[in-house]
């Protein structure tokens, strides 16, 4: 076939392809390693910086003013979507090398890696300590080892949850409209329940798209979830989680709550029809709303949820302990989320800030939404948040959260008996929790 | 140039090497180099893993942490686990529903194909042919949307015609096996239609002609000349459906979405929740050595049952 020129020359091509794939991961760090001096911190060396982000958050348009700051620090930013960058970073934490020097994490994500710590940089041995004040205490716990001497990163954004409602659902049943009025209508969850069989009776629809939005309001209202600070299992003993089962489950009986699936064309229809009354959602669920929903503007309000906020999402960022430059990627992480930093992020993408002092600040309290009836909401937002209790959520969250959610749909779209259920998915978390 | 000879002989003077590189062996480096990359890239892609798969399960180890033998424990684990039994039953469920089917339909449609009745023959073999070369994840999204739980659903809809009120294709134990097995129907019906024809338009139109001077009608023709003479074909089908079906796992996976509800969990599907969601590899990968010798005991079947068909001809 090839003459012997050729066939040796088409090996060599081969195995130099081979060779430069390999060496790629290892370049960067290696150039960086070799420029960098130990015993300087303001090395005129030029460093650069990886950093894997998620979504949207817009942090490459502070790259430019970071250059002012510290000019010798360059940063890389790589974006994938929640599932693949979170699916790369375990990945690269557990294979031991490819990790970035900074990471964000979805709240939801941090609980795989707080077993393993040494994976990450304590920040409090970078000074997080002095910047702690800045955050809101409960976010900034979610970020904390259990015994509070560990700090995996810096909170980003949040969620706190409030109660989206449709104004014309609440006017056919009667009810008030403006915010403060339907709030002080709903004061506690009992009074929700009421309600919530009133506008079934009067509409015919039912007030909620589902029952796990219910669950999780009454579960992160909850001071402890599944396990305590040992990481012990305790929804046996603690009331907290079979309350806001119980509850959720009553609802359920009460022929209140709809069976449209989260997240499917039905409910984005359902939004924009108004098909259920409320939505019991976090901050960033109004860009969902507002995108699934675009005939439905002015026809939702926002106001608080009874008995307090809770919180769904937000992230951190955090520093993997493979990275060469631990102080000057903690610099960078601190310089971004400053409250300053943090008020530019929310004017430019919308992301709702974890540092409380801002929420003072007149971008915030006179900010209003012509789509969510001229309501101000950064205000509704700001004051929730601050309502939001510290809860430890433990490394078998997710588990946890997974096989009650299960229980729960059998519950609605089986009409299984809610007791079995329970005891079912406790048994199964248990068996889970085992095998880890 | 030296002659060809294959050189056994000792060289006193003391150079081996260039007797070593004789032709024959010159031949044969370059014939490993050839298969070097791909076997590399196998190597360390696939015969590693499945090693490490092996030694894995005899672990426990979250990912991230140290690993801690604990012997056959993560195979006592799953043997307890009632929803590792479901995803057994599951998959054996599906997989007859989703195949059998779909070879009896194949099988009729490859006849109607071949038969000389039918214009725009290609038209047919590439229609039937083209739901398999769909992308599963599309496919499962828009089954998902066909198959909604609310009344509006147009599966629901269809049914509401016939009085049957509304099934909750989501989470109901029937419907979501119905529902993923048309998934798995849609897609290979054309394959093994387009297979089936293959092995009818070998069979000489002699046969036929014969049979129908002797008086037989359509059934008889096809009992006693078209399935015994397709019988390879058939067993291969058989045999490559029922390897394929014991690995489903796209079609749950995007269907049920995370919640990997116990009524339409599939063994792949399970082994993937337990090591990915859950993060537990040691038992994930008990559960992969499993599947492994449920998947040779069947192959050894086919094998049999191939075996024995093929020598009693």
């Amino acid at each position: 076939m090839f003459s012997k020129k050729a066939s040796i020359l088409y090996v060599v091509l081969v195995f130099m392809l081979v060779l430069a794939a390999c060496s790629s991961n290892g370049s960067n760090s290696e150039n960086a390693g070799e420029t960098d001096d130990s015993n300087d911190n303001q090395s005129a060396e030029n460093i650069e910086l990886t950093m894997w982000t998620f979504g949207s958050p817009g942090y490459d348009k502070f790259l430019e003013e970071y250059k002012e700051v510290n000019p010798n620090v360059t940063i890389r930013i790589q974006s994938a979507d929640l599932a693949d960058h979170h699916n790369n970073l375990f990945t690269a934490i557990s294979a031991g090398s490819g990790a970035p020097d900074i990471t964000m994490i979805e709240a939801g994500y941090i609980d795989q890696y707080r077993e393993a710590q040494e994976m990450f940089v304590n920040l409090y041995d970078l000074g997080a300590e002095e910047i702690k004040g800045d955050y809101l205490d409960w976010t900034w716990s979610n970020a904390e080892s259990a015994d509070g001497d560990f700090l995996f990163g810096v909170p980003t954004d949040i969620g706190p949850t409030v109660m989206y409602y449709r104004t014309d659902v609440f006017e056919e049943a009667g009810l008030p409209t403006d915010p403060d009025e339907v709030h002080a209508l709903i004061q506690t969850w009992d009074d929700f329940r009421k309600v919530a069989k009133e506008v079934t009776e009067k509409t015919g629809k039912p007030m909620t798209d589902n029952v796990n939005l219910i669950y999780y309001s009454l579960r992160d209202q909850s001071p402890e979830t599944y396990f305590d600070r040992d990481n012990n299992l305790i929804i046996n003993d603690s009331p907290y989680i079979k309350n806001a089962y119980d509850y959720a489950t009553q609802l359920i009986e009460d022929g209140v709550v709809g069976r449209i699936e989260m997240w499917s064309p039905e409910w984005g229809t359902a939004m924009n029809d108004g098909s259920f009354a409320t939505l019991l959602a976090p901050s960033w669920m109004q860009n969902v709303i507002t995108g699934n929903a675009p005939e439905a503007a002015g026809k939702w309000s926002i106001t608080h949820l009874p008995e307090g906020a809770g919180n769904w999402g937000g992230s951190y960022l955090g520093v993997p302990s493979q990275t060469k430059h631990a102080e000057e990627a903690y610099a960078f992480i601190s310089w971004l989320l400053s409250p300053e930093n943090q008020l530019k992020s929310f004017k430019q993408e919308g992301l709702f800030p974890s540092t409380p002092a801002i929420y003072d600040d007149p971008a915030f309290t006179e900010h209003t939404d012509e789509y969510f009836s001229g309501v101000k909401t950064a205000k509704i937002y700001s004051e929730a948040a601050q309502q939001v209790q510290i809860a430890y959520t433990g490394p078998g969250y997710a588990i946890a959260n997974s096989e009650i959610g299960t229980a729960l749909a059998n519950v609605n779209n089986e009409n299984r008996d809610p007791e079995k259920e329970w005891e079912e998915a406790v048994k199964r978390i248990e068996r889970q929790l085992e095998r880890r | 140039m030296a002659d060809y000879q294959p050189v056994r002989t000792k060289v006193k003077s003391g150079k081996p090497k260039k007797r070593f590189m004789s032709e024959e062996r010159k031949d044969a480096l370059a014939a490993y180099l050839y298969i070097s990359p791909f076997f590399i890239i196998f190597s360390v892609f696939s015969i590693f893993p499945i090693f490490f798969s092996f030694y894995l399960g005899l672990q426990r180890w979250n990912g991230l942490g140290s690993m801690e033998y604990v012997g056959l424990r993560n195979f006592r684990l799953i043997y307890e686990d009632p929803m590792f039994w479901k995803s057994i039953y599951n998959t054996f469920v599906i997989a007859l529903m989703g195949t059998l089917p779909q070879l009896f339909v194949a099988f009729l449609l490859a006849f109607a194909l071949n038969s000389t009745l039918i214009k725009f023959k290609n038209f047919f073999r590439i229609s039937f042919f083209m739901p398999n070369v769909t992308s599963i994840v599309a496919v499962a999204i828009v089954f998902g949307t066909l198959f909604t739980n609310s009344e509006t659903g147009l599966v629901n809809l269809v049914l509401s015609y016939f009085n049957i009120s509304p099934i909750n294709w989501g989470t109901n134990e029937w419907g979501l096996k119905v529902a993923i097995a048309s998934m798995v129907f849609w897609r290979w019906v054309g394959y093994n239609t387009i297979i089936y024809l293959a092995g009818m338009q070998s069979i000489p139109n002699e046969l036929y002609e014969a049979a129908k001077i002797d008086g037989a009608n359509l059934r008889q023709q096809i009992t006693y000349i078209t399935l015994p003479l397709l019988k390879p074909v058939i067993i291969f089908t058989v045999f490559v459906s029922t390897i394929g079906s014991l690995q489903l796992f796209t079609e749950p996976l995007v269907f049920l979405g995370r919640t990997m509800r116990e009524e339409g969990i599939t063994m792949v599907l399970y082994l993937y929740r337990e090591a990915f969601v859950n993060n537990a590899f040691g038992t994930a990968s008990a559960a992969a050595i499993t599947l492994f010798f449920i998947i040779i005991v069947f192959t050894t079947i086919n094998l049999l049952i191939a075996n024995r068909l093929g020598n009693s001809k």
